[in-house]
């Protein structure tokens, strides 16, 4: 990379990226102060698409909360409704049957597959390439259908429920999740690796750009891929394993180097892991019930919980408030996106547009998630 | 020693009169574990207490268990607290405390004077732990607003931190850590943002997730829909 | 200048290769559906907007006018009123509507009911331009089907 030319300061101007813009995948502004086409100052404008979870939570009954958890991050619904049911299983000290928890991990992980081959779709998108996209949503489409099976629904999911799930799998399912997983596994060398991974407008694209280094990270308290992406092995289903997580054998693939082609990497190996997770669930899979006796309204004691699961974009975190009452004090969420985001700005300076356009794309944003 | 007592005692900086009892109790403790080594099998009857409080030390894969800190922070020091602090309201002493992490999901927690998050920030800083997050509490009743601030680290060495501090809620003031930690910029405007609360000395304190000209705090309790 | 004729010779392989790909791909069936020509069947959990479930024995809504339905729902969807006429024991339904603007299938207004009262619907060809066409009439729907 050559270091930007610098000019003078009256030489600069504004260039809008957003709201309404495609490389920003929903309505995220980026207000650029552009030398010309490099980038001298960039700086998120968020908000609009804000909707004030957290004070609906303080509204409604812990049940009633539910639906809004899959409308944050509403590529990996799943994971969002799981971090919140642990949030709230912790607080009232609710057991969850075991056979419920492998049905959790499955259908999790499918959805992580899910965001991940979309993620995968859009950036390519983002990057000039638009075939990739048609392969990737041929593949998505066959885990919603398994997932509209059980859960009923396509995208926000509702599924997950206080001390269980709401409703068991079949034995469709689980042979259509494994007919899905064999497909998936023939057709990743060839259309997506061969196809995309080797290409070298991709490579020549992502090596080198949007480096991020460790101290960044934590500095600015980044999780999920880019954190992996830069060489930290950190991942919650490991560190701090939840649900039956432990019960499984599955690698977290750390890449060194960075810049967006780890970022790239380490999604893609993502995908493997994560299959390898529904596998070893599906042989494991134990027969019972799929739901805990819980009281319709609950009331957990007073006091303050913390439980954190790792969605596709990094570590999502709720922090629950009770005192007593049948709705939370105090619902905090925290999304991981909206940590990840907030180093574009130092990272994005000095760069190409184009470039700024792929690294952007390579923190994975989906902005309902950032507005809450 | 495991990360979370090597923290505690870190985070025990802060507080200067608790350290020093703490320091004591351990020294204490350490002593007594070593007799406990020292002494035979018959008398184990009636050391059974000391024999529970050395495991504790020499166990270092579990976090300590509670009543050692509780011990340590409690008699001697509570009085002092509370003559240093005749304001200071509610059940809780500043100090560090070992959460039960099953429990509630952090294993310590800090509660401290509104100037010292800071120098809560600095120590954890240091320790390597990165900023999870920033929010706020409104206790309506108490007429108090609580921060939180999350830490976490991602070395594969499971702690959780939680730092709290109260302000009153007429005077939502308290320091910025954007100076130690560059990504509380964002969690501090979105506190400033649902709750009023002023970060002094923080860079761009303006509305992140609400319209710029919106002229209400959503989250305190006596805003109603 | 190695570089230079190693970026040609990559930059032509990858082009091979994709187009090989897109070539096989090319004269594959087709993946999609053809939608207005072929209708897909939902799935039996398939979640729609709710619909009352008629008793099998006396063709009437099987909802004894509880109000849980209502109370659980945490946009307010629901709007019901019943009566108890003459010399029976039980309240006859006489209105059940819903609000489908605001909701979010989340499915606990059908966890909460006792009988077996509601159920998800297979609709899915909902599509309008005016809000007031998603103001159902629960009872009005359930009439017309029979
Ligand atoms: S909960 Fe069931 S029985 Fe009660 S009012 Fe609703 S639909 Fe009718
Ligand atoms: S599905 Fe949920 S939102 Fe819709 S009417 Fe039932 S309870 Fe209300």
């Amino acid at each position: 990379m050559t270091a930007p030319i610098r000019c003078r300061e009256d030489e600069t101007f504004v260039l809008n990226l957003g709201p309404q813009h495609p490389a920003t995948h929903g309505v995220l502004r980026v207000k650029l102060t552009m030398d010309g086409e490099y980038v001298v100052k960039a700086e998120p404008v968020l908000g609009y698409i804000h909707r004030m979870h957290e004070k609906m939570a303080e509204d409604r009954t812990f049940a009633q909360f539910m639906p809004n958890t899959a409308r944050m991050d509403y590529l990996h619904a799943l994971a969002y409704n799981h971090g919140y049911v642990l949030t709230v299983e912790r607080a009232a000290g609710i057991e969850v049957p075991e056979r419920a928890e492998y049905i959790r991990v499955i259908t999790v992980e499918l959805n992580r597959l899910t965001s991940h081959l979309l993620w995968w779709a859009a950036f390519l998108l983002d990057l000039g390439g638009f075939s990739p996209l048609l392969y990737a949503f041929d593949d998505r489409e066959q885990i919603l259908d398994l997932l509209e099976r059980v859960t009923g629904s396509r995208l926000t999911y509702c599924y997950f429920r206080f001390g269980g799930v709401y409703n068991d799998i079949d034995d469709d399912f689980i042979t259509g999740t494994r007919n899905f997983i064999k497909r998936l596994r023939s057709r990743l060398p060839r259309l997506y690796h061969d196809l995309v991974t080797k290409n070298i407008i991709l490579i020549k694209r992502l090596k080198d750009i949007g480096f991020v280094s460790k101290e960044q990270c934590r500095k600015y308290g980044a999780t999920g891929p880019l954190l992996r992406g830069s060489g930290v092995q950190f991942d919650i289903r490991k560190n701090e394993p939840y649900s039956v997580y432990p019960e499984f054998d599955f690698d977290i693939p750390v890449y060194d180097e960075g810049d967006c082609m780890a970022r790239y990497m380490v999604r893609m190996d993502e995908i493997e892991q994560s299959m390898r997770i529904i596998e070893q669930a599906l042989d494991k899979l134990p027969d019972g019930p799929v739901r805990a006796k819980v009281p319709k309204i609950l009331k957990p004691a007073a006091g303050d919980y913390y439980a954190a699961v790792e969605a596709a974009r990094g570590s999502f975190g709720c922090r629950l408030v009770c005192n007593g009452d049948k709705s939370p004090y105090r619902l905090k969420l925290r999304s991981p996106t909206f940590s990840n985001l907030s180093l574009f700005g130092e990272v994005a300076e000095g760069m190409l547009l184009a470039d700024a356009l792929a690294f952007m794309g390579s923190l994975d944003l989906v902005i309902p998630e950032i507005d809450r | 020693m495991n990360i979370v007592e090597q923290t505690r005692i870190a985070l025990l900086e802060l507080f200067p009169d608790l350290a020093a009892a703490d320091a004591e109790a351990r020294a204490k403790a350490e002593a007594e574990a070593a007799e406990a080594a020292e002494a035979v099998a018959p008398v184990e009857a009636e050391q059974e207490v000391t024999a529970a409080a050395a495991t504790g030390e020499a166990e270092t894969a579990t976090p300590p268990p509670a009543e050692e800190s509780a011990e340590a922070a409690t008699p001697e020091t509570k009085a002092a607290a509370a003559e240093k602090e005749p304001a200071a309201e509610g059940p809780r002493q500043n100090g560090v405390a070992v959460g039960d992490y099953d429990r509630h999901g952090v294993h310590l927690d800090v509660l401290c004077d509104p100037q010292q998050v800071v120098a809560a920030a600095e120590i954890l800083d240091q320790a390597g732990f990165f900023i999870e997050a920033i929010t706020g509490v409104d206790w309506l009743k108490e007429d108090q607003m609580e921060v939180i601030y999350d830490y976490n680290r991602n070395d594969g060495r499971l702690c959780r931190v939680v730092v709290r501090t109260r302000i009153p809620r007429a005077e939502p003031e308290l320091p910025s850590i954007t100076n130690v930690y560059p990504g509380a910029n964002w969690h501090e405007r979105e506190a400033y943002d649902f709750f009023g609360i002023r970060f002094l000395g923080h860079p761009d304190l303006t509305r992140i997730l609400l319209p710029e000209d919106a002229d209400f705090y959503p989250l305190l309790k006596d805003f109603t829909l | 200048m190695s570089e230079y004729w190693n970026d040609i010779f990559g930059g032509t392989k990858s082009l091979l290769v994709g187009l090989g790909i897109t070539a096989r791909e090319f004269f594959k069936p087709v993946v999609t559906e053809q939608y207005p020509w072929e209708v897909p069947v939902m799935t039996p959990r398939f979640r729609g907007h709710i619909e009352l479930v008629k008793n099998a024995e006396t063709g009437k809504p099987n909802c004894v006018v509880c109000g849980m339905c209502m109370r659980s729902c945490p946009s307010g969807c629901i709007t019901l009123a019943g009566k108890k006429p003459e010399g029976e024991k039980k309240k006859v339904l006489t209105q059940y509507e819903l609000d489908f603007t605001k909701c979010s299938l989340c499915g606990s207004c059908i966890e909460s009911c006792n009988f077996n009262a509601i159920q998800f619907s297979k609709d899915y060809n909902l599509a309008s331009t005016r809000k007031e066409d998603y103001l159902f009439d629960l009872l009005k729907r359930l009439e017309e089907q029979s």
